[in-house]
């Protein structure tokens, strides 16, 4: 391998021509700069072309969101937080509301979602007269221009397909992952059948306790579940853990 | 005694004698782009002694760190250093699998390679830019921030974002190579490499940024290796070392690139350093992405990973544009890190800034200074 620059250039015989090299440099520079172009843009009236999978604000697809709460959790800014807004019926469903004064456009909440209702968009230009404006409601939010590159989803190769000689199939964590239950520690609260957002748990009769009782276990749809942790973190108990499929 | 003195002075019997000064330059700079403080002694014209004061960006990044789960850390690491942001990740990304244990895909060892080198050029360029303003030349920022403006648009291209990249994950990188990408790396490249002789052209043969960096903050082999300042500034020492070389991580054994290396110890010859690693990584980008389009199109780039990462210690070190640039993770088997240790090269390198700038002129404080490209976000975290 050679050394492009310091092989060439300290030796470089163009340097004994000291007095017409920077002649012939600007007259070069001069007529490249007469004959191109121009590169820049008049800002507000043109616009810079962006790539399909530009990252700019998030946005929501009001009737795909499920309120999971996956981009609550993941924002590394603890910008997102869930409001409760009337649905196109009326009725009060939770949404997330997005701040985007602290949002650092990472696309997180577009990689984790798992319906795929958080997108990433296009829009950058935020500017707002007052900080209460750069609060961006569910409605406010909705973002229905579609690219290819907007929702992004989590492409991921599971090392056991590796193993296997499959290495071109590919999983998300909301499609293996699934939670499981330790039937010892569970006390029936039925909480995770009350805080999934896709009804996939369904508490299921295994008998009566000695006072009489019904004992419920929760069992999951493994269709619907969307592996979006809830139940995991409302579990009195800790019963519920997450099966990760490696 | 000081009336004495004066008195001595106004006859023009005794020799003049002056009073050793402090100037406190900082932390607003003309020669950085962050807050720090630079109390230099000075003698006439002569600095006698420094002292570098940091900590004004101090955010406390590494305990924030432990309230986070390792997905979430991973912007966060973007911002340890605008500049170089994808080395940052990367390298939080290698502490986290080496602690799990895995072995990322070839095609995600080569994209990351990549996306580092890109990172290094526009970081070196940065550099450049700012080296040009320091000596009070514009045009060197202006075309060093134009051929930068172009690796920020691979950037985009690649990650969707210019700057805070977020770009490589804990298994891989967050996505493939979008459709044209290797065309516009290998066009950006190349252009590259014929349009930066424009700016090395502006700064060699200018006799001005020639007097200014020759034989300016003049360091030996043995004060650079005791003072453990890393990265060009140290090969500009005639320190033959580089990680990407010497212990190398990803493929970086595999592709086929030079260690520039020069013994004078000026600041001329950090220049020189720099430059020809932005050439390096020309060469590297060039290879890197034969061998991503000879891995094919379905070849694996995100390995799914647990969320839990087992108890442990465990460290990676890799070659930032700036040094020697470490993560010590100390894992207790939870989603988040007990510990997270950085070892910011500019940490270490900016407090050699005493000998550096003693015994040269106040003037050539600036360009000396700029040669171990100062960046604070990292340096404080």
């Amino acid at each position: 391998m050679v050394k492009e620059y310091l092989d060439k250039y300290p030796r470089n015989p163009a340097r004994t021509l000291w007095l017409m090299k920077p002649v012939a440099k600007v007259l070069k520079i001069f007529f490249k700069t007469i004959v191109h172009r121009p590169v820049t843009i008049l800002y507000p009236y043109e616009k810079m072309w962006v790539p399909e999978n530009f990252r700019g604000r998030p946005g929501l697809r009001f009737d795909r969101c499920v309120a999971c709460g996956m981009c609550v959790r993941m924002c590394p800014t603890a910008c997102i937080k869930l409001v409760e807004v009337p649905d196109d019926a009326g009725a009060p469903v939770k949404r997330p509301q997005v701040n985007l004064g602290r949002c650092a456009m990472c696309g997180y909440c577009a990689e984790y979602c798992p319906v795929d209702a958080m997108t990433v968009t296009p829009d950058f230009e935020l500017a707002e007269y007052t900080r209460r404006d750069l609060i961006y409601g569910p409605r406010r939010l909705a973002y229905d221009g579609i690219t290819e590159g907007m929702e992004i989803r989590i492409e991921e190769t599971l090392m056991s397909d590796i193993a296997r000689g499959e290495p071109e199939r590919r999983v998300s964590p909301f499609m293996t992952d699934r939670p499981e239950l330790l039937a010892s520690k569970c006390i029936s609260c039925k909480k995770c059948e009350k805080v999934c957002p896709v009804d996939a748990v369904k508490m299921v009769e295994h008998g009566v306790n000695e006072k009489g009782r019904p004992i419920l276990y929760p069992e999951f749809d493994d269709v619907k579940c969307i592996s979006c942790g809830n139940c995991i973190a409302d579990c009195p108990k800790d019963a519920l853990t997450l099966k990760e499929v490696l | 005694m000081a009336d004495e003195r004066k008195l001595e002075c106004a006859c023009g019997a005794a020799p003049m004698d002056t009073d050793k000064m402090w100037v406190i330059m900082g932390p607003q700079h003309p020669f950085s782009h962050g807050l720090w403080t630079l109390k230099a002694q000075i003698d006439g014209e002569i600095v006698t002694d420094a002292e570098p004061i940091i900590g004004y960006l101090h955010r406390g990044w590494e305990k924030e760190c432990e309230n986070r789960t390792y997905p979430k850390i991973i912007p966060m690491a973007d911002r340890l250093c605008y500049a170089a942001s994808m080395t940052y990740t990367h390298l939080y990304c290698m502490t986290v699998e080496k602690a799990l244990g895995i072995d990322v895909p070839e095609k995600a060892k080569y994209i990351r390679m990549v996306a580092d080198e890109i990172c290094r050029i526009q970081s070196h360029l940065m550099w450049l830019a700012a080296v040009g303003t320091d000596l009070g030349n514009l045009t060197v920022f202006l075309w060093a921030m134009r051929e930068r403006e172009f690796f920020m648009d691979l950037n985009l291209r690649l990650c969707g974002a210019r700057m805070t990249t977020n770009f490589p994950r804990i298994g891989g990188v967050r996505n493939d190579t979008t459709e044209l990408f290797d065309r516009d790396v290998l066009r950006c490249v190349e252009r590259f490499e014929k349009a930066i002789w424009d700016v090395i052209a502006l700064v060699d043969d200018s006799s001005i940024f020639l007097s200014r960096m020759k034989g300016t903050g003049y360091l030996t082999r043995e004060q650079c290796v005791n003072l453990g300042i890393t990265g060009p500034a140290m090969r500009g020492n005639g320190v033959d070392f580089d990680i990407r070389r010497d212990d190398p991580y990803d493929n970086y054994d595999k592709v086929d690139f030079e260690v520039p290396v020069l013994k004078d110890g000026d600041s001329y010859s950090r220049y020189m350093v720099r430059i020809e690693e932005m050439f390096q990584s020309c060469k590297i980008i060039k290879q890197a992405m034969r061998k991503v389009a000879a891995l094919g199109k379905n070849a694996p780039y995100r390995l799914k990973v647990p969320s839990r990462v087992p108890a442990g210690r465990a460290f990676m070190r890799m070659e930032d544009p700036r040094g020697e640039s470490l993560m010590y993770l100390v894992s207790d088997g939870t989603d988040k890190p007990y510990r997270l240790k950085v070892r910011s090269p500019i940490f270490v390198n900016v407090s050699a800034s005493k000998p550096l700038v003693q015994g040269s002129r106040i003037a050539d404080v600036p360009v000396i200074m700029a040669m171990i490209d100062m960046c604070l976000g990292e340096t404080d975290r």
